[in-house]
């Protein structure tokens, strides 16, 4: 009874959280997941808020997997997220974000909005504590400087103590205030049994404070009468600085990705079935709607272009800053923008089903994965730890031979001057930052290893159809299906082409640019919503280009050619078009550059042999094989892995899918299946075949930077801790070191977002 | 150098006045966006700076 009534209360003290689980609201920061032995399983992005390091990402990953019903927790501590998977019978998304405040930090659902108040919130917290920190630094160090500069019995003993006093009032708030996040940190971690950054930090600043305590209210007592007020708030400024500017990237990384993200749009206007227009909202949008897309608005949805003619950037999904020319029946990606004139359009693809969509989800996922190089980090952490504890104790007890009244200040250099922060820091700043690199040059990675496996690749396979080759320009193929007794071939050519020059639909721009069309002065021609060009001759008969009536084919046995425009008359076919493929503009180009960079590239089809030698000859390759079935190239990937070379697969169709899953690494075609891209490592959003170049080359940057940044962070601390064992390192100098070394990781990472 | 009795503990003081004014216009919102309002000056249509002063 007690039980419930709490229960009852906690939801009505949060009605907000409450709403969460509203169907409509959980739409905005969860994806469902294809169902397996029938359960429904949920994807939720939330951020988290609190986090001041790596380790605090186990904690709340811990937290969560205690709530009943959650399949798998994974928190990225760089994004500042979690994305969790949760069994829709057994718990609601409300209960998640109880887990995560009962753990000690805050957690809102990822969208743009709340995302924005939170960052603005730990901001303005961040300035505060520094300013506190920084501030008191200074007057207290002002008030330390007479005990500096003053000969032995020029200070009267009594002002001293004044002075002292002071110094401790001023400290007071920095360490109450101001150092607090190292303090709670430190607990957390300690309460769930494990050692965190936090714990060496606020050990040095509690001993320190409290011994120079001691020597300011008994002077010449236990403590001796040395302060170190000046020292204790002086490094705890330089972490909490170094804290804010990793927190300023860290916001910005985040405002890149929203940017992306906050380009949908949020109202839409749908066409009524009596004409009239009305505003929805985003959310309500169904598939089949009819939506009307003003010049200058983003598309709201994925749909088919019913009406009217534009251009329409799509530079976010492609990475291509050239405006794409759209007819009629042109596939119309969400987000991108209408530039020139007020279209209608048909919704195919709504909310998390939209190509953008997908691939915003596929950018989270990558940055919430840790990869083996990272979990390998993690490990080391704990007994760095424990040594630099046990370091810092066999200090003291050494010094307190030696000489006690330095023994405290040695330990607690000790304890400030190691950074495991650095070391922990150097692979997955390099890794996200590179990442974020590649997505803005239109290389989505779905697993962040794939930057060590482009660098370190030597055999690239490329499958032909769809990857190296595209349809839809070069040669046009004619299938006559007519009595071929009225029509020349060159009279159908003419046509074809003469009535396609009215339509900017990527295949009439083939079939027209393919040759010069004839004079045939076309009347009313209209283009149908996903038909094609409808037009009448001079002498009044009716003449189609796209595509034919199903019913029409069947009855002419027709069905089984594929072609990709019918040429009809009257309804009848007379001759169907089919595009031979070409090369990409880009392939040899980039097949080359590869080369020369000293990978071994090889050519995997299904396509007849012939054809696979002759791509092959065009691009100088000498490895190339036709015929094979998915199984053989499959075959061929593991004959090649057996080898000991480290394989690379770039591939686009179904058939590919199995072949990209058992590649170290493997890289999708953004236009490709599904099920390609959901294999994959990462997806080449503008299908050029050069960012392949261009992201080995990152690759192969991010991993020189990964070595810098451990070698730096290991020579420091080799470098540092004698020093300060050996008493040369007073606390201040070790609270700069410890922040610059973090801060010369995260900058020097940093290099490859640019 | 009496007078450094008095001052010692004034400028203490002060220095934790200082702190509180500081958090005041740190929470009221005045350092959210620092590039902003220097830039409002070059837009031609946006309103005036400060509300209560009008055009």
């Amino acid at each position: 009874m007690a039980a419930s009534a709490q229960a009852i209360d906690r939801i009505a003290a949060a009605p907000a959280m409450a709403l969460l689980d509203d169907a409509a609201e959980l739409a905005r920061f969860t994806r469902w997941l294809p169902a397996r032995d029938g359960q429904r399983t949920g994807e939720s992005s939330l951020r988290i808020g609190g986090m001041h390091c790596a380790a605090c990402a186990g904690l709340i990953e811990a937290a969560l997997r205690r709530v009943d019903g959650v399949v798998d927790a994974r928190v990225s501590a760089a994004a500042q997220s979690a994305t969790v998977q949760w069994d829709a019978t057994r718990t609601r998304p409300s209960a998640l974000v109880r887990a995560i405040e009962q753990a000690g930090y805050s957690a809102l659902p990822d969208t743009a909005a709340g995302a924005r108040a939170l960052r603005l919130k730990e901001s303005r917290a961040a300035v505060w504590r520094l300013f506190v920190a920084a501030f008191c630094a200074m007057q207290v160090m002002m008030l330390a400087t007479p005990s500096y500069i003053s000969g032995p019995g020029e200070l009267a003993p009594d002002l001293k103590q004044l002075l002292d006093w002071g110094s401790w009032l001023l400290a007071l708030p920095v360490l109450l205030f101001a150092a607090a996040p190292f303090f709670t940190g430190a607990w957390r971690s300690l309460r769930v049994g494990r050692i965190g950054m936090d714990v060496p930090v606020a050990l040095g600043i509690g001993v320190a404070f409290l011994a120079s305590s001691g020597a300011a209210f008994a002077p010449g007592g236990l403590f001796g009468t040395e302060v170190y007020f000046d020292s204790l708030t002086m490094f705890v400024s330089f972490l909490l600085g170094g804290r804010y500017l990793e927190m300023r990237a860290r916001h910005r990384a985040a405002v890149a990705l929203e940017d992306s993200v906050g380009r949908l749009p949020e109202t839409a206007w749908r066409e009524c079935a009596d004409g009239s227009v009305e505003a929805v909202s985003v959310l309500r949008l169904q598939r089949g709607d009819t939506v009307r897309v003003a010049a200058g608005q983003a598309f709201a949805a994925d749909g088919v272009l019913l009406r009217g003619a534009t251009r329409v950037d799509e530079s976010l999904l492609s990475g291509e800053s050239v405006p794409v020319d759209k007819g009629v029946g042109a596939a119309l990606a969400a987000g991108s923008m209408n530039l020139d004139a007020p279209v209608v359009m048909r919704v195919e693809r709504v909310g998390a089903d939209t190509r953008f969509e997908a691939i915003v989800a596929l950018m989270r996922e990558a940055r919430t994965q840790r990869p083996a190089m990272l979990r390998s980090a993690d490990r080391w952490a704990a007994p760095f730890l424990w040594s630099v504890l046990l370091l810092a104790a066999g200090a003291a007890a050494v010094w307190s031979v030696i000489d006690p009244s330095r023994a405290v200040w040695v330990a607690v250099s000790v304890l400030i001057v190691t950074c495991p922060c650095a070391l922990s820091l150097a692979v997955p700043s390099a890794l996200l930052s590179a990442a974020a690199a590649m997505a803005r040059r239109g290389v989505l990675l779905r697993r962040l290893e794939a930057i060590d496996g482009l660098a370190r690749m030597d055999t690239l396979f490329i499958d032909k159809t769809g990857t190296l080759t595209q349809k839809e320009s070069g040669g046009v193929q004619m299938i006559r299906v007519d009595d071929g007794a009225h029509w020349s071939e060159a009279t159908l050519r003419g046509r074809a082409a003469s009535l396609a020059a009215w339509s900017t639909h990527p295949v009439a721009r083939a079939l027209a640019a393919d040759r010069a069309g004839d004079a045939t002065a076309w009347r009313d021609v209209r283009e149908l919503p996903g038909q094609g060009l409808e037009a009448r001759d001079p002498d009044g008969t009716r003449w189609q280009l796209g595509r034919c009536a199903a019913a029409t084919l069947d009855e002419r046995g027709l069905s089984s050619i594929a072609v990709d425009a019918w040429l009809s008359r009257d309804g009848q076919p007379l001759a169907g078009f089919r595009f031979a493929e070409s090369l990409r503009a880009d392939a040899a180009a980039a097949v080359a550059a590869l080369q020369r960079d000293g990978v071994r590239v090889a050519l995997l089809s299904g396509d007849t042999p012939a054809r696979v030698e002759r791509i092959g000859r065009l691009l100088g390759l000498t490895d190339c094989r036709g015929g094979l079935a998915p199984d053989a190239k499959l075959a061929a990937v593991r004959a090649a892995q057996a080898r000991g070379e480290r394989v690379a697969m770039i591939g686009d169709g179904i058939n590919d899918a199995p072949v990209l899953a058992q590649a170290d690494t493997s890289l999708a075609m953004g236009e490709g299946a599904q099920i390609a891209r959901a294999q994959a490592d990462g997806v080449l959003v503008s299908n050029a075949l050069h960012d392949v170049v261009r992201a080995r080359a990152l690759a192969r940057r991010s991993l020189r930077v990964m070595r810098q940044n451990l070698v730096w962070a290991a020579a420091y601390n080799a470098a540092c801790v004698p020093l300060a064992l050996l008493g040369w390192l007073p606390p201040w100098a070790a609270g700069l070191g410890m922040a610059t070394s973090s801060l010369v990781v995260v900058l020097n990472s940093l290099r490859l977002a640019r | 150098m009496d007078i450094l009795y008095l001052l010692i503990p004034l400028s203490t003081v002060l220095v934790l006045g200082i702190i509180g004014v500081f958090g005041w216009a740190l929470h009221g919102g005045q350092f959210d966006d620092l590039e902003q309002h220097g830039a409002q000056i070059l837009q031609a249509d946006a309103g005036s700076v400060d509300p209560c002063q009008g055009p």
